[in-house]
């Protein structure tokens, strides 16, 4: 037999030993098996080492490491609230653009509460982020100062 | 408070509800990072490193999934950039078990071996093996870990356990030379 029958067999008896059930069936595995000393000899091999695998477990840790992380949380809250800003923004122009290309058809009078659409949804845009447009910041400082 | 209960609420930027997940899942995932990286220092900068990122993207998170199997990936890649960072190649040279802890009836020098051989292995492999036999994960659950198809775990395992086997022979592992002898 050659060499990738018996990689095939092998691979195919190990899955099957893991539940797995692959392309070659058991008794294409038995057949081979049965007058295959070369990969009776592997699959033993394979199975002492699967063996010797399992009959450990994961060293387990006992450091609690939430002393290490929580300091670099309030940054990376920042930084994920700071992510998510852009989308009100991102819904703005889109309003903005399409208003004016509205605002471009020939023939129409749109009126009034169309003319001031733009005013109020940036009004709108600012009440949600909770943010006064208008407010000076005095705990900004140039750089040097 | 359970997973789900404490990830909402994380979101709302309460911090410390991100405590209960750090702790209920740092023990696990320092575990996978050792294995990972080969050694314990550097895994636990990986989970710290993890669960920050972890933090940030949890509005991302779907709530109806389970938390760890999402976090395995962010914690997966962030072992494989510092593996790539720290290119350690070489053997740890301390004689602690960092990856194993052996069962009854294992014999430590057998126990040291197996670590070693580990630690010989390609970083992929290591994975691979540990995560099917430390922790008894399926075919499904290993094609879904890591996003590669059921076959491809079937084959790759395949690979990784003959390195495995070949590097305990190499180191002389007696259990081979038994069984020769039993089937003689």
């Amino acid at each position: 037999m050659s060499k990738i029958d018996c990689e095939t067999i092998c691979m195919s008896a190990m899955a099957r030993a893991d539940g797995y059930v692959s392309e070659v069936s058991a008794e294409q595995i038995d057949a081979h098996l049965a007058d295959c000393e070369t990969c009776l000899k592997d699959l033993a091999e394979l199975r002492t080492t699967i063996n010797l695998l399992e009959a450990h477990q994961r060293q387990q840790s006992t450091e609690d490491i939430w002393g290490r992380i929580a300091p670099s949380l309030p940054d990376a809250l920042t930084t994920r609230t700071r992510t998510k800003a852009w989308y009100p923004f991102l819904a703005l122009s889109i309003v903005l653009i399409t208003h004016r290309l509205i605002g471009l058809i020939p023939d129409g009078d749109p009126g009034v509460l169309f003319k001031l659409a733009p005013v109020l949804f940036v009004i709108a845009v600012f009440i949600y982020l909770r943010e006064n447009p208008f407010k000076i910041n005095v705990a900004l400082r140039l750089e040097g100062e | 408070m359970d997973d789900k209960e404490a990830i909402e609420k994380c979101r709302t930027g309460d911090t410390e509800a991100f405590r209960h997940l750090v702790q209920h899942y740092q023990s696990e995932a320092i575990g996978h990072a050792s294995a990972i990286l080969g050694n314990r220092e550097d895994a636990m900068d990986a989970v710290q490193e993890a669960f920050i990122d972890a933090f940030q993207s949890l509005d991302q998170f779907d709530l109806n999934r389970s938390f760890y199997p999402w976090f395995y990936v962010i914690l997966r890649n962030r072992c494989y950039k510092l593996a790539q960072v720290r290119r350690r190649g070489e053997l740890s040279s301390s004689d602690d078990m960092e990856i194993l802890a052996a069962g009854p009836g294992v014999r430590p020098e057998e126990s040291m071996l197996l670590e070693r051989c580990l630690l010989e292995l390609p970083v992929q492999d290591r994975e691979l093996i540990t995560l099917r036999h430390l922790d008894g994960l399926s075919y499904q659950e290993l094609s879904e870990r890591l996003a590669v198809p059921q076959g491809t775990i079937m084959s790759r395992l395949y690979h990784a356990r003959r390195k495995l086997r070949d590097k305990l022979a190499r180191h002389s592992f007696t259990g081979f030379a038994r069984l020769t002898y039993e089937q003689n």
